[in-house]
């Protein structure tokens, strides 16, 4: 057994990572322009765009601030959090599919 | 501060401004009159309008700050400026030199108190109305 | 755990000093006629930081016994914090349009502040409704 065998594990899309990530083990499919990172990207504009809602309604509350920004804020958060809340649904029902087909 | 005490002050400046206008127009009306139960020509009345504190019972917070007040007549005076005296021997309620006394009441003047009570009173139902939207607003937030 | 957060919350006093701030403002309309009155005013961003301090520091320390309360007992109808500082924090200012009787109302000022007034708080009730609509649509899994 060389070292070289393992070194070859690592790869320079997917594969095992040289050093282990802070939370999690990574996976194959993790890398750039997977599923997961998709995800997590799409996950973290839908809070921007709650924190941005906040933020506008904020103005707003303490007098100063702008009607219609705060409006077309306040939408693009519901419509982002409803979006996310379907795809979510979307995922669970899939999940539960496959976990109801026989292996 | 609530939209009941809201209500109660702008009801209240309702109250005063339609005063107001009906001692303007009982002004109108007896502009000529020379004879009345207490004797006399007819003298014309005024209200006599102070701010009171809201509410009443508010005491203490009185003293720290300064709270809105809602509008009362407190008296209506008759106005004893003597009336201007016509000369006219023949008429009934003419005195012993002759001279009528008419009531001290000027038509332009009444006329003018009717447009400014009627402004005012157009403002606090404006007031009135805004109040009913932002409550309408408040009560849409649970839909 | 925090279900609903400082913008709610900031909101909620948005809206408990625009209501004084009507308040006051329906007073001086209300008291157009009288001679003498001396309008007042709410200062609207010292009245919001007020209510934050009111929050913040949970309640301020009463100098007498016969002071509001931090719950604003003894305020009769103020029913919250924010309202109750907004409350202290009246002022009688010089009107703008002294007339004979001493009257110092301007009627169309008043009138132009209370339509601005009526405005943000519809907004600010709209801000609060909306992300609340939010939070239940969540919370009810998509539902409603």
């Amino acid at each position: 057994m060389s070292i070289e065998s393992i070194g070859s594990l690592t790869g320079p899309a997917g594969g095992i990572a040289p050093e282990p990530r802070a939370r999690d083990v990574a996976r194959p499919g993790d890398g750039p322009g997977s599923f997961t990172e998709a995800l997590g990207g799409a996950l973290g504009k839908v809070d921007k765009l709650q924190l941005e809602a906040d933020a506008q309604a904020e103005k707003v509350a303490l007098g100063g601030g702008n009607l219609h920004e705060m409006s077309l804020a306040l939408e693009k958060a519901d419509v982002s959090m409803r979006l996310a809340m379907k795809v979510r649904n979307k995922l669970v029902e899939a999940y539960q599919e496959i976990m109801r087909m026989g292996v | 501060m609530d939209f009941l005490t809201a209500l109660r002050i702008s009801g209240a400046g309702l109250g005063v401004e339609r005063t107001r206008v009906n001692l303007a127009t009982s002004n109108l009306a007896n502009a000529e009159t020379t004879r009345t139960a207490e004797g006399g020509a007819y003298k014309r009345l005024d209200p006599v309008i102070q701010a009171v504190p809201f509410p009443a019972e508010l005491g203490e917070a009185q003293s720290l700050g300064s709270p809105p007040m809602k509008a009362e007549i407190a008296a209506i005076v008759a106005d004893q400026t003597p009336g201007r005296k016509v000369y006219s021997p023949g008429h009934p309620d003419a005195d012993p030199e002759g001279f009528v006394v008419f009531p001290n009441v000027n038509p332009v003047h009444e006329v003018v108190n009717l447009m400014s009570a009627s402004r005012s009173y157009e403002a606090n139902a404006t007031a009135i109305e805004t109040l009913k939207t932002m409550a309408q607003r408040g009560l849409d937030i649970a839909r | 755990m925090k279900i609903f957060d400082t913008t709610l919350t900031r909101l909620e006093e948005a809206l408990d000093v625009r209501l004084v701030e009507h308040n006051v403002l329906a007073g001086n309309v209300a008291n157009a006629d009288t001679p003498g009155y001396r309008p007042k005013a709410l200062d609207f961003s010292q009245a919001m930081a007020a209510a934050e301090q009111m929050f913040a520091g949970d309640g301020m320390a009463s100098t007498s016994a016969r002071h509001l309360g931090p719950a604003g007992e003894g305020a009769g109808e103020a029913s919250s914090r924010a309202s109750a500082a907004a409350t202290l924090l009246i002022r009688e200012t010089p009107g703008t349009s002294p007339s004979i009787d001493g009257n110092e109302v301007d009627l169309d000022r008043t009138m132009a502040g209370l339509a601005e007034n009526s405005l943000q708080y519809g907004a600010s009730a709209r801000a609060a409704g909306k992300k609340l609509a939010i939070l239940r649509y969540v919370v009810s899994d998509g539902g409603s």
